[in-house]
């Protein structure tokens, strides 16, 4: 790998820092925000479970975030790895 | 204390919260206009009259998203690569330049930020007008009160200048926050319209790497990501993971040929 692979790489790397430290912000984010709910819930009469509804509909978009995070990948990303691995086979 | 007063001496904190305000008309207009000629287009499709609606919806999106570009770079400085006048896939017969305008990836991305700029410009308007709320209530509540207008927070009837005050401390932290917190909304706005309007395409890359080894003859990666930045400007539309990959496609193309000297890649028109 040249230099510019080197720079190519690393650039790539830093983004998949990134995105993960937005996702693990995201779900501190989400937890603090859901026990404070769910303490006014059982501070408050505790009857209807009300406190569901952002659970689920916010993790929803939690789940989608860690999806993004740990499994989506650049399709420029799956091209350069492998033409990585072809040019790997060939030496 | 300097970095929460200075956003009241820029001029970009006045252009960033008329872009938030400007956020629910602009998300109405825009979301009606899609989601409409759509919905129109597909339902007359049996018909065959659903086909030219679809194509006038199509160039009416990257219409309304060149003008959603246009208000990005001039209200929130989002970089977005500067395109000279549309030439190659978009010139030609008309069937050249609707095939390019269908199957551009560029025409659906631009659709799906016009949608989401309903639920996203209204966000971005319900919190413009939340911190300007919070800012000028607790200074404006005396001024009320001292007019005889009743004011109440519950059951709690707020009738004595004392009583007046209470919203006073929540109207000094948003006016001293308040900038800044417009500010940084505005960066995740700014992000959005650069990553869904500001993308490049590859075949505009590959067109511009060709043109770039026809005029240097043989260029390494840094020279060809300088010479992109100069024609299409600095932004995350345009990294070295971009260039290498469009290199890496023009090379399986057989267009151009790559060689190793001194431990760096040097590309050139293959002949």
């Amino acid at each position: 790998m040249d230099e510019f692979g080197e720079l190519s790489l690393r650039e790539r790397e830093a983004k998949r820092i990134a995105r993960r430290q937005w996702f693990w912000l995201h779900l501190a984010v989400y937890v603090m925000i859901q026990v404070f709910l769910f303490v006014i819930w059982l501070l408050s009469s505790a009857s209807y479970p009300w406190f569901i509804f952002p659970l689920f509909g916010w993790g929803v978009f939690v789940a989608a975030h860690a999806v993004y995070a740990f499994v989506v990948r650049d399709p420029e990303e799956i091209m350069i790895e492998r033409a990585a691995r072809q040019a790997g086979k060939r030496q | 204390m300097s970095w929460l007063l200075t956003p009241y001496v820029e001029r970009r904190t006045c252009r960033v919260l008329f872009y938030l305000l400007l956020g629910l008309p602009l998300g109405i207009l825009d979301f009606t206009i899609v989601v409409t000629g759509f919905s129109l287009g597909l339902g007359l499709i049996v018909t065959l009259l659903g086909i030219p609606v679809l194509v006038v919806t199509l160039l009416v999106v990257r219409s309304l998203a060149a003008l959603e570009r246009g208000l990005a770079v001039s209200l929130l400085d989002a970089p977005m690569p500067r395109r000279g006048p549309a030439r190659d896939r978009d010139s030609g017969v008309f069937w050249a330049r609707l095939r390019g305008l269908v199957f551009a990836r560029r025409t659906w991305e631009e659709a799906g930020y016009l949608i989401l700029r309903l639920p996203l410009g209204t966000l971005d308007f319900s919190i413009a007008v939340t911190i300007i709320a919070l800012a000028v209530s607790g200074m404006v509540m005396p001024i009320v009160v001292a007019a005889g207008v009743p004011v109440s927070i519950g059951s709690w009837e707020i009738d004595t200048f004392v009583e007046s005050l209470v919203y006073l401390p929540v109207s000094v932290i948003f006016l001293l926050v308040g900038p800044r917190l417009v500010l940084a909304w505005s960066g995740l706005s700014r992000r959005l319209a650069t990553a869904l309007l500001g993308r490049l395409e590859p075949y505009e890359s590959k067109l511009a790497v060709v043109d770039v080894l026809a005029r240097t003859g043989e260029a390494d990666g840094f020279l060809i990501l300088d010479e992109l930045e100069l024609r299409f400007g600095r932004g995350p539309f345009l990294t070295p993971t971009h260039v290498e990959a469009t290199l890496l496609a023009l090379e399986s193309l057989g267009q151009i040929s790559a060689r190793r000297e001194n431990g760096r890649t040097l590309y050139a028109l293959a002949r």
